[in-house]
């Protein structure tokens, strides 16, 4: 081969004439509809919401696909997309643990100018969903999507069984009956562990999001908390230690065994499954154990109550829209917001089992009428307490986490895993 | 005379050119995926970078790496992806021997044993953590309810601090031993003939022919299979994160997945990148030191 003018013409034009092809066919693709793409959890609430979008699409000709997947999973996917020129996910699904670091990495729109414009009306959000995720008085950065606070699922026939009410009493002295303190909580679950044949917790004690998640019911129903007064961390606490050897008397004598290692879907499978007695989780679970084709043994054997002691964790989702995605998908993420927080699709929403965060939805006459319970559940997020949410919240479960798991697996004591968890945390708030 | 010069020249100019031509594709194509990201990777080990301060200025040495080192996770990482990565390779070589040397022996039915030992290492590896998951799952899982009818305990295969190491180890060795199996078989087929019959007509016997004749000449392609599968599993990421997420406590947080929490949970790339850069350079080591190794033990033989 020779390389002389003609051969590099010849390249030349060959790459010019590639090059307008691809060019000319890109006003064809630009003028495709828009489609919306969202990470999704794989939970109940997701699916509700997907069994509803062909009436969204077919309202406002915009599409909406959910790519489902676990929990765990999502802050990676996210976080790569977000930091990328341009995200594949035109509408996000943000956990209240990043509603800190998103919106601090400037990763987030500002929906404040949308509100505005369009004239949304926020009001009938419940205010702590909306200032659990961060809301201030100069920018909103996400919409409520879901609340999650967490409660106390339960067996109801096993508690009402005369012969484990008998030997209960025989036992300890003590009536078999829902737990108010979270030492009778442990003293019961462990008692149907030994009587029952059951497990007497189905416990998550994963590292990370799933263990974290669990103790914070406990140390906020031993009334301790994260942060003292001051903002300081405040988990080397006589009540922080009290409720971390309670966890780990649960998770190691009342608990299935593989507690250690388990995550949410674990759980809910062995509940569904009848081989536990209770269950710390987040209170729209029910619906989900109530189902007779999905949970056959447990269904309409399941109570609800606020956490023992008084207070549970709260959490909540919430929709935000990426900074890096055009404007017109930008709209369409707002559009899509809107529909599905508006009333109307909310009430559809709770009457499949749906967590709202508006006010008008708890109140509605055929939500209540489906689900009694919805006023237990009202209790529930009402005494909600909420995990520290900063810029590094993630990194804190995780740290916490590791902590947890150490303790749970007897690799340290409680006092050296909450003087850990504590300065960890000081450490990051610091930072 | 001058002009046969000249043209000798101009012919090795043309081949020059040639040559080039073919290999600029390939080689920038090279330095595109694998050259600049290790540079990337270099300069954010030693700058600030973070997912909140995402600037890579200003620079800051080797603090990233100072820190790192003054971590005590970090040693305990290392101590873990040390014992794991030789119990596999070990475990992987030992057993993908024996299954080679049988199948070297076997005549009938070659190709459906090999289609068979293929499908662990055509799976990925998150399906078989997937599965493995779902099979030691302590309360629903197959594993303990074989244990149970055999009239053994129930174990908590994945929860247990002193286990779990060595049921991920268990789990790769499964998956990764096919592809040992496959080499060293192909390894073992083209070995000569001549030196085994010789030793059939000095009267050695099965062991010593291995001994002596298939270890030694099989040494090159096992050389480089434990090499291989050393730098595989000093890089394992995949099984810690869906089976354990490196817990239970720390028990199976490998480097891999130390550098991952340091890049993503904590939102430091910078530091992450360094973790990172000192597993390539301990995996360089390692393989450094192990083709020293097989080059001075193939010399020494060499001049016997």
């Amino acid at each position: 081969m020779t390389w002389n003018k003609q051969t590099l013409i010849k390249m030349l034009m060959t790459a010019v004439s590639g090059a307008a092809v691809v060019g000319a066919s890109l006003p064809a693709r630009a003028a495709e509809p828009i489609t919306l793409h969202a990470l999704m959890e794989d939970v109940p609430e997701t699916k509700i919401i997907e069994a509803l979008l062909p009436e969204f699409e077919k309202q406002t000709g915009i599409k909406v696909e959910f790519e489902k997947i676990g929990y765990p999973d999502m802050h990676d996917k996210l976080v790569s997309q977000l930091t990328a020129p341009q995200s594949y996910y035109n509408v996000l699904e943000v956990d209240f643990l990043w509603a800190g670091e998103f919106p601090a990495a400037g990763w987030l729109a500002d929906l404040k100018p949308f509100v505005e414009k369009s004239k949304y009306d926020l009001s009938p959000f419940i205010p702590s969903t909306l200032d659990l995720l961060g809301r201030t008085e100069d920018q909103l950065f996400l919409v409520p999507m879901y609340n999650y606070s967490m409660g106390l699922l339960y067996r109801k026939d096993l508690i009402g069984d005369e012969k484990l009410k008998a030997a209960y009493k025989t036992a300890t002295g003590k009536e078999l009956a829902l737990p108010t303190t979270l030492e009778d909580y442990v003293a019961i679950s462990k008692f149907m562990k030994a009587n029952a044949g059951v497990a007497g917790a189905a416990m998550q004690g994963q590292r990370g999001d799933p263990n974290s998640m669990e103790f914070s019911n406990y140390l906020f129903s031993a009334g301790g908390s994260y942060l003292n007064a001051d903002g300081k961390a405040s988990l080397d606490t006589a009540e922080a230690k009290k409720a971390l050897d309670l966890y780990v008397d649960n998770i190691q004598h009342g608990a299935q065994q593989g507690a250690v290692s388990a995550t949410l879907d674990d759980t809910m499978r062995l509940m569904c499954s009848g081989s536990a007695f209770s269950m710390v989780t987040y209170w729209w679970m029910l619906p989900q154990m109530d189902d007779a084709v999905k949970c056959p043994t447990v269904a309409g054997k399941v109570g609800l109550s606020v956490m023992p002691g008084g207070h549970g964790e709260s959490g909540g989702w919430g929709w935000g829209i990426p900074k890096n995605t055009s404007p017109e998908e930008q709209e369409a993420a707002w559009t899509f917001i809107q529909w599905v927080q508006s009333k109307d699709v909310s009430v559809k929403r709770a009457l499949e089992g749906h967590a709202p965060v508006r006010s008008d939805v708890y109140a509605d006459a055929a939500v209540l009428a489906k689900y009694p319970f919805y006023k237990t559940a009202q209790d529930v997020v009402a005494t909600g307490k909420s995990f520290p949410i900063f810029t590094y919240s993630a990194q804190y479960e995780d740290l916490l986490g590791t902590q947890l798991s150490l303790a749970a697996g007897g690799q340290a004591t409680s006092d050296a895993a909450l003087k850990a968890a504590s300065d960890g945390l000081q450490g990051l708030l610091d930072k | 005379m001058h002009n046969a010069i000249k043209k000798g020249w101009a012919a090795r100019g043309r081949e020059w050119r040639t040559g080039w031509a073919f290999a600029l594709p390939g080689l920038l194509l090279l330095a595109i995926v694998m050259g600049f990201p290790l540079a990337y990777a270099c300069i954010l080990s030693i700058s600030s970078m973070t997912l909140i301060k995402p600037q890579l200025l200003p620079l800051v040495g080797f603090k990233n790496f100072a820190s790192m080192i003054g971590d005590e996770l970090f040693w305990n990482a290392l101590w873990l992806t040390v014992r794991y990565s030789a119990v596999t390779v070990v475990g992987e070589f030992v057993i993908g021997l024996g299954i080679a040397l049988m199948l070297n022996r076997t005549v009938r039915m070659k190709p459906v044993y090999f289609a068979v030992l293929t499908i662990p290492m055509a799976m990925s590896p998150i399906s078989v953590a997937l599965i493995w998951r779902m099979l030691l799952q302590p309360n629903l899982g197959i594993a303990n309810h074989l244990m149970e009818i055999s009239g053994l305990p129930r174990l908590d295969w994945l929860g247990t601090p002193g286990m779990a190491l060595w049921t991920m180890a268990a789990i790769d060795i499964w998956q990764q031993m096919s592809f040992v199996v496959l080499i060293l078989a192909a390894g073992l087929a083209a070995l000569p003939r001549d030196p085994y019959e010789a030793a059939e007509v000095d009267g050695a016997r099965g062991w010593q022919q291995f001994l002596y004749i298939t270890l030694p000449m099989l040494r090159p392609v096992a050389a480089i299979t434990i090499i291989i599968q050393l730098i595989n599993e000093f890089r394992t990421y995949d099984l810690p994160y869906v089976l354990t997420k490196g817990g239970p406590g720390n028990a199976t947080e490998v480097l891999s997945f130390f550098a991952y929490r340091r890049a993503f949970l904590g939102l430091s790339l910078n530091e992450g990148a360094a973790a990172a850069f000192v597993l390539l350079l301990i995996v360089l080591l390692l393989t450094v030191i192990f083709f020293a190794v097989l080059e001075r033990s193939q010399s020494g033989e060499g001049r016997k």
